[in-house]
């Protein structure tokens, strides 16, 4: 099994590292936004998979660090370091905020950070003396850094996959930490966690400000890839299939979101491509999945004990007597 | 005076999104079931009974048409698709977000992508005089009273009935109100149409004055989630205080500070619940 899994990695690192010059433009441009939807999609997971509550506002720490980063770089020109770090700490800063929703519980938190997500969609389309409006920003330069400057997509291609393949080994050194262990320990039982003596709601705290400042990460390398943001980046859309990319691929795995931003994003630029209903043909997967796949591709190729689509829910004794007089 | 204007448009706001969150908040009270698809049913109301009124040019039966168009839907939505999710939140969401999507695409492609206004009834077209001088539209003036009216009567029939005690029972412990020999299943189908048709019906009065238009879904459906987060998840009076207040926020809020105006909404929202994590009348879920 180790070896097999080694020649994985490697065929896949390999891949990853001659893709620009064995594909044309397209398919490059494609693996790139798989690249930055699926570390985003990482992101909501590690509240999805790990923590077993369910975000769907996360589109908001996304285009806010896409915003500021592209008004700093468009307006100001700012350093690319300087606007980078300035969208990761502006989705970090709204995270904080945000984050008080963790006080609120099952459907409420999923309503609520829906609600919250919208805030962020609503100053975009409405603030548009800042924001731009409906014609967002745009002319947004390539990333230089000192005299190292990308002059190309192959050369960004590498920017984003070193970037993502760094925050994805951060990801996978903090979900297998003792802070990991302890945030599984409060998706199976929040009050024994409590009773053992750990701050559940400060963990999930914790875990709901780095899943923002991750997905602010996301959000940085989506706008020097797409060179303009508007509202649609904010827009409800994104975080409902974000999440649906974590489940598509199997949550609480790492390679799962991946998988799922592939699948979703490959239906989406296939189905775009050949019929204009590409939305119904997104709500069928949306119901698909959630009927005949809730634990995923992941699931579906077995050994993962990815808790899937119904964490937390089936666990709390409550919950399951409505469930059996539902029959 | 314009004070007064902004308080009554945001008082028939109020009366709209009572009727879409009422219908939310109860089916969550009784079944645990979070139908995000209520946007999408306001959006297809709206479109079924502008069709209906372009065929019998009558607004009633419009409205009606949308109501009842909904029922129908949704019984097949929740039969054979939301049934199979029952006591998984996310699932539930991502799947009656999948339904939002393929609902609002096939609108799209028989209606098109422009906004439609709905032609409003005779008897409520023009402007009506309140005192004070006020003049106000009296299409709204009329649903204002239109949602008191059906607030009351869901009020009474909640409260005063033995149908709604068996509904208020059933939202508190379903397993002793169908050991007592109910029928809970048949009370859940009754509820569940009676959401539906309000939520059809309220696209049809609110197509009347805020046209009908891709993207409604999301509009109305946000709004009516605060409603129902601020009132309290499953709570009828919760449902009509939150309305009031959303729609009186939302009003000021267009008014006074435009650029913010979904900040303004949502802001203190997100205050309260940090207070009150489960709304105003909301109990612990």
């Amino acid at each position: 099994m180790q070896t097999r899994k080694f020649a994985f990695f490697l065929a896949l690192a390999i891949f990853g590292l001659i893709a620009p010059h064995i594909l044309d433009t397209f398919w490059v441009s494609l693996i790139m936004q798989i690249l930055v939807f699926g570390l985003l999609a990482l992101a909501v997971d590690l509240l999805i998979g790990h923590v077993g509550i369910f975000p769907l506002g996360h589109a908001a720490f996304f285009a806010v660090a896409a915003y500021t980063t592209a008004i700093l770089e468009a307006r100001h020109a700012q350093p690319t370091l300087v606007a980078a770090f300035a969208g990761v700490a502006s989705a970090l800063i709204l995270a904080l905020f945000f984050g008080l929703a963790v006080r609120t519980k099952g459907v409420y938190f999923i309503l609520v950070t829906m609600a919250m997500g919208h805030i962020v969609w609503g100053v975009a389309t409405r603030w548009s003396s800042f924001t731009g409006g409906d014609n967002g920003v745009g002319n947004i330069p390539l990333p230089k850094v000192g005299s190292l400057a990308v002059s190309g997509y192959r050369d960004y291609y590498y920017v984003v996959l070193i970037v993502v393949v760094i925050f994805t080994l951060a990801y996978r050194v903090i979900v297998r930490s003792p802070f990991g262990t302890t945030l599984r320990g409060i998706r199976e039982s929040e009050s024994r966690m409590r009773s053992l003596g750990y701050h559940v709601a400060a963990h999930k705290y914790a875990a709901f400000v780095l899943s923002g400042g991750l997905a602010g990460v996301a959000g940085v390398l989506y706008i020097y890839l797409n060179r303009f943001v508007s509202p649609p980046t904010a827009a409800f859309h994104l975080s409902a299939e974000v999440s649906l990319m974590a489940i598509v691929g199997g949550s609480g795995t790492i390679l799962g979101p991946f998988l799922g931003s592939v699948v979703i994003l490959i239906i989406r630029n296939y189905v775009s491509a050949h019929l204009m209903q590409w939305a119904t043909v997104m709500g069928v997967v949306f119901i698909l999945t959630v009927l005949y796949a809730p634990k995923g591709l992941m699931g579906l190729i077995g050994r993962h004990s990815s808790p899937g689509l119904s964490p937390a829910v089936n666990r709390s004794p409550q919950k399951n007597e409505s469930n059996r007089s539902q029959g | 005076m314009n004070w007064a204007i902004q308080t009554l448009n945001g008082i028939s706001m109020g009366a709209l999104l009572f009727l879409l969150a009422s219908g939310f908040t109860i089916t969550f009270g009784l079944a645990r079931v979070v139908n995000l698809a209520h946007g999408a049913f306001y959006l297809l109301g709206g479109y079924m009974g502008l069709t209906i009124l372009w065929v019998t040019k009558n607004f009633w039966l419009a409205l009606l048409a949308g109501g009842l168009s909904i029922v129908v839907l949704n019984y097949f939505c929740e039969r054979y698709l939301i049934r199979k999710t029952q006591g998984n939140e996310l699932g539930q969401v991502l799947l009656t977000v999948g339904i939002v999507y393929v609902i609002a695409d096939i609108a799209l492609v028989i209606w098109g992508g422009n906004p439609l206004r709905i032609a409003q009834p005779e008897i409520a077209r023009g402007s009506i005089e309140l005192p004070f001088g006020i003049v106000y539209p009296r299409y709204r003036f009329l649903l204002i009273l239109f949602g008191i009216i059906i607030g009351t009567g869901q009020w009474l029939l909640y409260r005063k009935t033995q149908l709604g005690a068996i509904v208020r029972a059933g939202v508190d412990n379903r397993e002793t109100v169908s050991a007592m020999g109910i029928d809970i299943d048949r009370l859940l189908a009754m509820v569940f149409a009676f959401a539906a048709f309000l939520a059809g019906l309220s696209g049809v009065a609110g197509g009347a004055f805020l046209t009908v238009y891709p993207g409604a879904e999301w509009d109305i459906l946000v709004l009516a989630l605060v409603v129902v987060i601020v009132g309290g998840l499953g709570s009828l009076e919760g449902a009509m205080v939150g309305s009031l207040i959303v729609g009186l926020v939302d009003a000021y809020g267009r008014w006074l500070l435009p650029e913010f105006s979904y900040f303004v909404v949502f802001g203190p929202m997100a205050v309260l619940l940090l207070f009150r994590p489960t709304g105003l009348f909301g109990r612990e879920v």
